[in-house]
């Protein structure tokens, strides 16, 4: 399974909020779609659920224009919300028969997934009588019960404990491993970098970088060694003069002037100290994005301030 | 659309299920049946009195009381009326003591008198009273000038019968229903088309809306919502409607001698059929705007500023009507409300109701409401496939229209 969007654009007024954005998502895969808030994510999300249709450019099913007939999305919209005074077994069958699904298979699957997500206790309650991350889950059962080929997160992660985090983890992968094409929108890289092997930077409604997140990083200079040793000091002061050298915190960084040397250096460090991890040190995605869109999310922007 | 049956079926349901639509019917259904078997009701206590012989002792004394026996008796049938030579002094303590309830001091017709221990406010004895024994006092002369009491009996009880001969329709027996009518009308239609309007906008408010866009069809959204509405106001205006008209005929007896109250209930058959018409393109009409206004929303407090042009263009019809129907139902304002399809669902019904109104005019005023209904359903849509996607401050007219027209 294969989902593309084609040179695709989209104005509101004067405002031109996608500027030929193309990109592929393949099923079994995940695809990061990152940009900044405002770049065009909610519009190309939109786009590919045909709520409504771009100015120009086009969507495409496995090579083919897609028939929204025969394809199922599932969406977890980043804007959350459902029924507040709905009991929740009535509003999870009502978004699985809007998506087609029959009463009684509707059923089977609802509470299949009250199961998977231990919800199971709240099937008779109001909505609003859930905390925000029970609520979340119940809303990630609308994505998901009516078995879509197609899976949309929009920040899944937001306002869930380590715990619930683990059992959201768990179910993506499932769906990722059962070949579904799923897109997956978030600031918080560390997700992104965990369920993605494939990004698209949107910035300013233009997609700034594409590919698979493995020969992205490659693509930067691999002369940079990242040093773990109780060593550290000796080992700055004796190669200090000869190679670039930073200590962050329990660790140091190496900079090279050519990577060529980069095996002669690793066999140094390994063979005279006492070194306990020696690798090459690629950019970080927030590394990456921060260079494609700009200044780091509101929520990296911290995160880094924190540290510092 | 297809999902049209699953959006229907589960807005009609909230609906249904909603408490202040329950309470609101069960209420209303109990009042006008405990209004309607009132009289059964009193009536089962007072026939009870009866059985029991204790009907109020009433009294007649004086020179003309045994002339008057059979006239009272025949008028005071709550009472047990009785002749007495008790004096006046003893009478009045009788009545103080409560062994009489009243008594008629018949010694002079002229200047006859009426002991009561309190007088009640609907007591209404003096004035039968005064009618009885003018017809005393007329027999008396009568018979004094030579007449046989037969004669005199006859000229009493001469028949007069007087006949009204309506050309078109008698105001006076179908002003009330057609009150009532329009009452129901104005009601259902505003409650019902803000119940549609608050549900878009808590669709919006709690944000469903970002899954119900990617779900389903907004046109299906939008008329799912709507007849759902029109239906649970119907099936409130049925009950309501149907629960008056239907107790009414069960106690038919009670209630044929009040003429507001029977008049309420003698609808002609074809004016619920025009009710109807009219209140189904009514309620589309409006509840399109409703629908269209809550899109427009991002927050429920904003819904009745939206909807206030709506609730006010629907005051006009109802208020023009309202004081039309007590002046001259045809008048010229009228005539032309019954034309305007925001107005006409009440102006034209009311005419109809109360007037003679041509046929090629009531099929003009259904004709334009139809087009208008159509033109307003295919307008509103638009405005909610878009209004459903803004989200902050509502936006103007012009920025609407601007976005109307690049859609």
């Amino acid at each position: 399974m294969q989902l593309e969007m084609c040179n695709i654009e989209k104005s509101f007024g004067a405002k031109e909020v996608l500027k030929g954005v193309s990109l592929k998502a393949q099923g079994g895969r995940a695809l990061g779609l990152l940009g900044r808030n405002g770049a065009g994510k909610t519009t190309s999300i939109r786009i590919i659920m045909n709520v409504f249709p771009p100015n120009a450019g086009e969507i495409l099913f496995d090579g083919k224009p897609i028939d929204y007939s025969q394809v199922q999305f599932g969406y977890l919209p980043e804007e959350r919300g459902l029924y507040a005074k709905q009991k929740i077994m009535d509003q999870l069958l009502y978004f699985a028969q809007l998506k087609g699904m029959s009463r009684k298979a509707a059923q089977e699957s609802i509470l299949y997934w009250l199961d998977r997500l231990e919800m199971t206790d709240y099937k008779d309650q109001k909505l609003e009588t859930l905390s925000k991350g029970n609520q979340q889950k119940i809303q990630l059962i609308t994505a998901l019960a009516h078995d879509p080929q197609v899976l949309i997160l929009d920040e899944p992660f937001t306002g869930l404990d380590p715990v619930n985090a683990r059992l959201l983890e768990d179910v993506v992968r499932e769906e990722i491993q059962k070949g579904k094409i799923v897109i997956f929108s978030s600031h918080q890289m560390a997700y992104v970098e965990t369920f993605c092997d494939h990004i698209a930077i949107l910035n300013d409604g233009e997609i700034v970088l594409e590919g698979d997140l493995e020969s992205i990083k490659r693509c930067y200079p691999r002369n940079r060694l990242i040093v773990k040793s109780v060593d550290r000091e000796k080992i700055l002061a004796e190669l200090g003069k000869q190679y670039e050298m930073v200590q962050d915190k329990d660790r140091l960084i190496v900079t090279l002037a050519d990577e060529e040397d980069k095996g002669e250096v690793m066999e140094i460090l390994s063979r005279s100290y006492n070194i306990d991890a020696l690798s090459v040190l690629e950019p970080s995605l927030n590394d990456i994005f921060v260079q494609y869109a700009g200044d780091p999310p509101a929520e990296e922007k911290t995160k880094e301030e924190a540290r510092a | 659309m297809k999902q049209f049956p699953t959006i229907f079926r589960f807005e009609l349901k909230t609906l249904l299920q909603e408490k202040s639509y329950k309470v609101m019917t069960i209420l209303g259904v109990m009042l006008i049946l405990i209004i309607m078997f009132f009289p059964r009701i009193v009536e089962q206590f007072q026939n009870k009195d009866a059985d029991s012989k204790d009907r109020p002792l009433m009294l007649l004394a004086g020179e003309h009381k045994e002339e008057a026996l059979p006239l009272f008796e025949e008028t005071f049938q709550s009472y047990e009326v009785q002749l007495t030579d008790l004096s006046i002094p003893e009478i009045e303590d009788e009545i103080r003591d409560e062994v009489v309830k009243y008594a008629f001091d018949l010694d002079d017709l002229e200047a006859y008198r009426y002991f009561v221990k309190n007088v009640s406010l609907s007591d209404s004895n003096l004035a039968q009273a005064d009618t009885l024994v003018q017809i005393l006092y007329r027999a008396d002369a009568l018979t004094k000038a030579g007449l046989s009491p037969a004669e005199v009996a006859r000229i009493n009880m001469a028949p007069v019968h007087g006949e009204v001969v309506t050309l078109g329709k008698d105001q006076a027996q179908n002003y009330f229903y057609t009150y009532i009518l329009l009452m129901l009308l104005y009601m259902v239609i505003t409650m019902y088309g803000m119940t549609v309007a608050m549900r878009v906008a808590t669709e919006k408010s709690s944000r469903a809306m970002e899954l119900l866009i990617t779900s389903s069809d907004p046109l299906g959204l939008m008329f799912g919502k709507i007849i759902a509405a029109c239906l649970a106001g119907f099936i409130q205006m049925a009950l309501l409607l149907g629960t008056g008209i239907g107790s009414y005929f069960i106690n038919k007896k009670y209630w044929e001698d009040n003429r507001i109250v029977s008049s309420m209930f003698e609808i002609p058959p074809e004016l619920l059929v025009y009710m109807l018409i009219f209140f189904f393109l009514g309620f589309f009409l409006y509840a399109f705007l409703f629908g269209a206004a809550g899109s427009l929303v991002s927050k429920i407090e904003q819904v009745n500023t939206v909807a206030t042009p709506i609730t006010f263009l629907l005051m006009i019809g109802f208020m023009g009507t309202l004081i039309s129907m007590s002046v001259d139902v045809d008048n010229l304002a009228m005539k032309i409300l019954s034309f305007v399809p925001f107005t006409s669902p009440m102006a034209m019904f009311t005419r109809i109701a109360m007037s003679t109104v041509a046929w090629y005019e009531i099929a003009i005023s259904i004709g334009l409401l139809i087009i208008t209904t159509l033109l307003i359903g295919v307008f509103t849509a638009k405005v909610y496939r878009i209004g459903v996607l803004l989200y902050g401050t509502p936006p103007k007219p012009k920025a609407l229209w601007k976005a109307l027209r690049q859609a």
